[in-house]
């Protein structure tokens, strides 16, 4: 795996060591390690490879083509950017959303966090040298993206099917049926994760271990701060469309490391099916979109004011805050990533002191996305 | 505005009453603040020893036709469930504000650092506020509203001989 490293030696015994961004499994971002020997004594994040100014791209554009620019923010949950900046425009327009919309909506932010956490789990395996986990991984995701493909027209950017006032149309013929078969392999799935390959265990536990304080002074939210110990979810908190009316557990494991991080994606994803499940079922006929958006009116005006929206998406806490002059595009628009703190903070504070042999293994037990990191 | 407001009344009470701001609950679990930067570590400190534990994020709007900066920090209370949001205005000539670090320690920090990078604010007390994203980024800082993105893609990345280019230029 280390065919890419460079090696410079900066003083006596120590050298330093680049990790991405052309190592295979860095994804589009590198860190600048200080090694002793086997050891890594400190740790600079150094992003900017995705960066593509989405916050300043947006004061340029109506909040209907900033839906499908929403959903680039972050390739591997597309859907979950695509609601929030959705969410945002609502409740800056003071709209009221169809409680089919809503439905609708939860049923496609859960299936991307569940596609998103296979994502992870996928990563992490090839991470630690576990190949069969990613090509298992990578297959049964499949199954989410050809259902994103029936309901959004595209299997991973959804080009702003969540838009401003609902969603652009009712689900398909069938959907439900074909939702709840995808579901039934997804547990197949889940299953086979379960059966705890020793060589996955015997390399992620005790490895990155993140305590409760830390976490929370580095600013971790998300997975990070429940395998941390602490029962938090911004789906519960600041519940937001139709969370509220539904039944959920929130994992929570104490160890902190990256096994427990690996073992929350597990229970998050049998969560995220047990709330689409319901979300099937108690789901209402009617529209899909505020009869204001059914013709989208490109002229229309955002009223002056700001919100700050909060939901939780499969990596952590995401956000936006959206401020607006009256006029028809928005003034600004704060993208906050729970990426932009797990890569730069957590992972140069958890990095130091590991063996170069773990570094994967902490780096992809973080679920994280260098897309939502740069934006 | 719906539901029990009891925790955000007292909340934008006691900040109020303490230091002689201006504030509003918008609505559930979102209470904005505006303050000075004089006044600003000393809400903060408050506000942290009060339960906001979580800076959530730090953003910058530049509002160039009255020439001010305006900077909004965003605290979530995992124990209040509330969403504190602090706003203060800066002048954009020579923009500087103290630096939270002190208090949200390097969370605070590297979102200084980004908004360092992309709007030019100095945060006094941070100790480290190198480049995030641009590598040798000479102009202006890119999120200003003064910034053109446009008319310097035009400038630097379109070839002037070539003639299939003409339809992007124009």
């Amino acid at each position: 795996m280390n065919n890419q490293v460079l090696l410079e030696p900066i003083g006596k015994d120590e050298y330093e060591l680049f990790f991405g961004p052309a190592h295979p499994g860095s994804g589009n971002f590198s860190v600048k390690l200080k090694v002793d020997g086997e050891i890594v004594t400190s740790a600079r994040a150094n992003p900017g490879y995705l960066h593509r100014g989405f916050e300043k791209l947006m004061e340029y554009r109506l909040p209907i083509q900033n839906a499908v620019l929403s959903d680039r923010i972050c390739i591997l949950e597309s859907l979950n950017w695509n609601l929030i900046h959705a969410e945002a425009v609502d409740e800056l327009m003071g709209i009221e959303i169809p409680e089919r919309a809503k439905y609708i909506r939860v049923i496609l932010a859960e299936l991307s966090r569940i596609q998103s956490h296979i994502i992870w789990f996928g990563v992490f395996s090839i991470g630690i040298g576990f190949d069969t986990g990613f090509k298992m991984a990578f297959g049964y995701r499949d199954y989410i993206l050809d259902l994103f493909e029936m309901i959004t027209g595209g299997r991973v950017y959804s080009a702003g099917y969540i838009c401003p006032g609902g969603v652009r149309r009712d689900l398909p013929k069938g959907a439900e049926e074909k939702i709840l078969n995808v579901l039934d392999k997804i547990n197949e799935m889940v299953k086979l994760e379960e059966m705890g390959n020793p060589a996955l265990s015997a390399r992620a536990k005790g490895v990155g271990v993140l305590k409760l304080e830390d976490a929370i002074r580095l600013g971790a939210t998300g997975p990070l701060l429940r395998a941390a110990g602490m029962r938090v979810d911004v789906r519960k908190e600041d519940p937001y469309e139709v969370y509220d009316k539904l039944d959920f557990d929130i994992p929570v494991r104490k160890e902190g490391d990256a096994y427990a991080r690996y073992m929350i994606g597990i229970e998050e994803i049998k969560q995220s099916m047990k709330i689409v499940k319901q979300a099937l079922k108690d789901m209402p006929k009617g529209e899909h979109i505020a009869p204001q958006f059914k013709k989208p009116k490109l002229n229309m005006k955002i009223p002056e004011g700001e919100v700050y929206v909060r939901n939780e998406g499969g990596r952590g806490e995401v956000a936006i805050h959206m401020v607006s002059d009256g006029s028809a595009e928005p003034y600004r628009v704060k993208i906050r990533g729970p990426s932009f703190l797990h890569m730069i903070s957590v992972l140069e504070f958890l990095l130091k002191g590991v063996q170069i042999a773990d570094v994967p293994a902490v780096y992809w037990s973080l679920n994280i996305c260098p897309a939502d990191l740069d934006r | 505005m719906k539901g029990n407001l009891k925790n955000e009344e007292q909340l934008l009470k006691e900040i109020v009453s303490n230091y002689n701001v201006e504030g509003k609950i918008q609505r559930e679990k979102r209470v904005w603040i505006n303050t000075d930067k004089e006044n600003l570590i000393s809400i903060c400190k408050f506000a942290k020893e009060k339960g906001f534990e979580h800076l959530s994020s730090i953003s910058v709007t530049d509002w160039i036709k009255e020439g001010e900066y305006e900077i909004t920090y965003h605290l979530w209370s995992y124990e209040k469930k509330v969403l504190l949001t602090i706003k203060i205005r800066i002048s954009r000539k020579n923009p500087s504000a103290p630096s939270v670090s002190s208090i949200w320690d390097r969370n605070a920090q590297i979102h200084e650092r980004e908004m360092h990078e992309m709007f030019g604010v100095e945060f006094k007390g941070n100790d480290d506020l190198a480049p995030l994203f641009l590598d040798d980024w000479q102009g202006l800082p890119p999120f200003r509203k003064d910034f053109d993105w446009r008319e310097y893609v035009k400038k630097e990345f379109y070839n002037k001989d070539n003639e299939r280019e003409v339809v992007y230029r124009e």
